[in-house]
């Protein structure tokens, strides 16, 4: 008895130890992730760092001012940016979400024929890299006439065969009774879904949401190739072509100005719902 | 990927009237509704990739997707084409670094914040390490442009000199360019990985544990024979998403070498040179010749890696 409880107390002082070595280094590693933002904060607020980086690195703006970010908002064309970048990820999200959840709850509900290879035919494209379509999706949409046009983000958004994927492993695990049920009460089937299942999807319809504002927010590829004008420019592509055309390591505050205004939407999305972002990322194991 | 592996092809019993000629009003339902999703599916990546595999056999001329058929001349032409052995070996070498220090790197990290007892700490880590996987593409290049600054204003040289060393031009020479790319995507890719692993370690079971402890076994004994084999499933689920995601650097080298892949043809990747052999030359039949023989490449190092679940362990 005594000699067990001296092994406990043994052991917990012995952890206590490793624990503390333990979140040292953690905090160490943490402070090499979180440099980088904050050497941007810093350079963005500095008035002095608008021609070059100061040396040495300052913990403070020289000359801390926000003409960094006025200059930013003039010279790069944020606030358009940004709107389009809105309506793009709005949009997208929307037309996406809708086609996952519609294809998933018929695949897991209404089990019609054909429902395997429709499933199988969605899974294996899933497979296939953007790279590889993205020429003939760009000749497509040029013949369409549908440069410059949201339309060439909006209808590939139907194609959302992760979603539809997540989606009916979600109605799978929702009982089957509750359409039975309402389609006996007379229902039609577009109000079971709407009305019957889909409030029960928030989980699902958040996780999507939160995946595809990460990835149509952050993407470049695609805006690169079906983005001519200026004025249709995405934050991503807006910010890529001033400073591929610019110079990328010139005016240092006012792109880090501008860098910092783009990742204001991501960063507080992060912030708010950063513990299910990361479950629902662990969970889905697919980043894009 | 691994959703890919829980996935069964039966997973619809079938339906006892399954000699049924006719479509039920079910069935004309499920089409319905799994109409975007067809629409999008046979649009958007079947039709591309036929188009695609048909433009890869003809000489395009400007935004056609036609052209004079030339068999097996753009692929002939890409093969013997140095600069895209260059842009696959960047690919490769870049790949295979980020890669494998990204999994090591990120698998020690998981581990070391398993190991904490204190909660806040943990979930404080977890989404420390996990933000710079938010940030685009875009402005982690931004970002890294000015931190691997190539004179001594830059941070990273600034922290070299420290030591004595001279600054180093991360960016702009082709000797570091690839490491630099390496160090740079490491640091925006390490908490996804992190976050993987932490759901994988908190998976394995605590009676493994406990038998070994039983058997005298230390904590490095604990890890190298119970964690690390019970998690190769998760080792190999992420070369693979790694390895994909490796083959497909573009964002990044495009931003910072241009489509010449500078300094030197150092960044010159695979898709940079599908864009810029599409975009650039309007060889659109040569560009997606080349675009084919990375999706082979990007297929074989898939099945390849999925080999490596295959072989059967104590677990199985």
């Amino acid at each position: 008895m005594n000699t067990v409880d001296a092994k406990i107390i043994h052991r917990r002082k012995k952890i206590s130890l490793n624990q503390w070595i333990l979140t040292i280094v953690l905090f160490l590693g943490s402070f090499v992730m979180i440099v980088p933002f904050l050497w941007m904060l810093v350079t963005s607020f500095d008035w002095a760092a608008r021609l070059h980086i100061n040396f040495p690195p300052r913990l403070w703006p020289e000359e801390p001012s926000v003409k960094t970010f006025e200059a930013a908002f003039t010279s790069i064309k944020m606030f358009r940016y940004i709107t389009n970048s809105i309506m793009v990820s709005a949009g997208v999200i929307i037309i996406s979400a809708l086609s996952a959840l519609l294809s998933g709850y018929a695949l897991s509900k209404l089990r019609f024929k054909g429902a395997n290879i429709v499933l199988l035919l969605a899974l294996s494209t899933m497979m296939i890299p953007f790279e590889m379509t993205m020429i003939p999706q760009y000749l497509l949409f040029s013949k369409l006439g549908l440069v410059d046009n949201y339309l060439a983000f909006y209808l590939p958004a139907l194609n959302y065969a992760f979603g539809t994927f997540l989606a009916k492993a979600f109605f799978d695990q929702l009982p089957t009774t509750l359409r039975e049920a309402a389609i006996l009460d007379g229902a039609k089937e577009v109000s079971v879904f709407s009305r019957v299942y889909l409030p029960l999807c928030t989980p699902i319809i958040a996780t999507m949401i939160i995946l595809l504002f990460l990835g149509v927010w952050n993407d470049m590829l695609w805006p690169l190739l079906i983005l001519k004008k200026a004025t249709k420019y995405t934050i991503q592509i807006g910010l890529a072509m001033f400073t591929y055309n610019n110079g990328i390591d010139k005016q240092p505050s006012i792109i880090m100005a501008a860098t910092t205004v783009s990742l204001i939407p991501v960063v507080v999305v992060y912030m708010f719902l950063q513990r299910y972002i990361i479950e629902s990322i662990a969970l889905s194991g697919i980043k894009q | 990927m691994s959703l890919n592996a829980n996935m069964k092809t039966d997973t619809f019993p079938e339906t006892s009237n399954k000699r049924k000629k006719r479509f039920t009003r079910n069935d004309w339902m499920g089409y319905l509704f799994s109409a975007p999703l067809i629409i999008g599916v046979l649009a958007f990546a079947i039709y591309p990739m036929i188009a695609a595999l048909i433009m890869s056999f003809h000489q395009t001329s400007g935004l056609s997707v036609g052209g004079k058929w030339v068999g097996f001349s753009n692929y002939n032409y890409v093969v013997h084409d140095s600069l895209f052995w260059q842009a696959l070996t960047n690919t490769f070498f870049i790949g295979i670094w980020s890669v494998l220090l990204g999994i090591i790197l990120s698998f020690v990290l998981a581990s070391l914040i398993n190991n904490l007892n204190w909660s806040t700490g943990k979930n404080f880590f977890k989404a420390v390490f996990f933000l710079p996987n938010v940030v685009s593409g875009v402005a982690t290049t931004l970002l890294f442009s000015f931190l691997f600054f190539p004179s001594k204003e830059g941070l990273l040289n600034f922290v070299i000199g420290l030591f004595g060393i001279d600054p180093v031009g991360w960016f702009t020479n082709p000797q570091v360019s690839r490491y630099s790319i390496v160090l740079m995507s490491l640091w925006g890719a390490l908490g996804y990985n992190t976050i993987i692993f932490l759901a994988g370690l908190q998976s394995v079971p605590r009676d493994l544990y406990e038998a070994a402890e039983v058997d005298g076994a230390g904590t490095y004994r604990k890890w190298f024979y119970i964690t690390i084999p019970y998690l190769r499933p998760i080792f190999v689920f992420m070369l693979i998403m790694g390895t994909i995601g490796a083959m497909k650097r573009f964002t990044d080298v495009w931003l910072i070498g241009g489509t010449a892949g500078n300094p030197g043809g150092s960044l010159m990747t695979v898709v940079l040179y599908i864009y810029r052999n599409a975009f650039l030359a309007s060889q659109m039949g040569m560009a997606t010749a080349a675009s084919y023989l990375l999706f082979i490449i990007i297929f074989i190092l898939t099945a390849f890696l999925m080999l490596l679940n295959r072989r059967k362990d104590s677990f199985d």
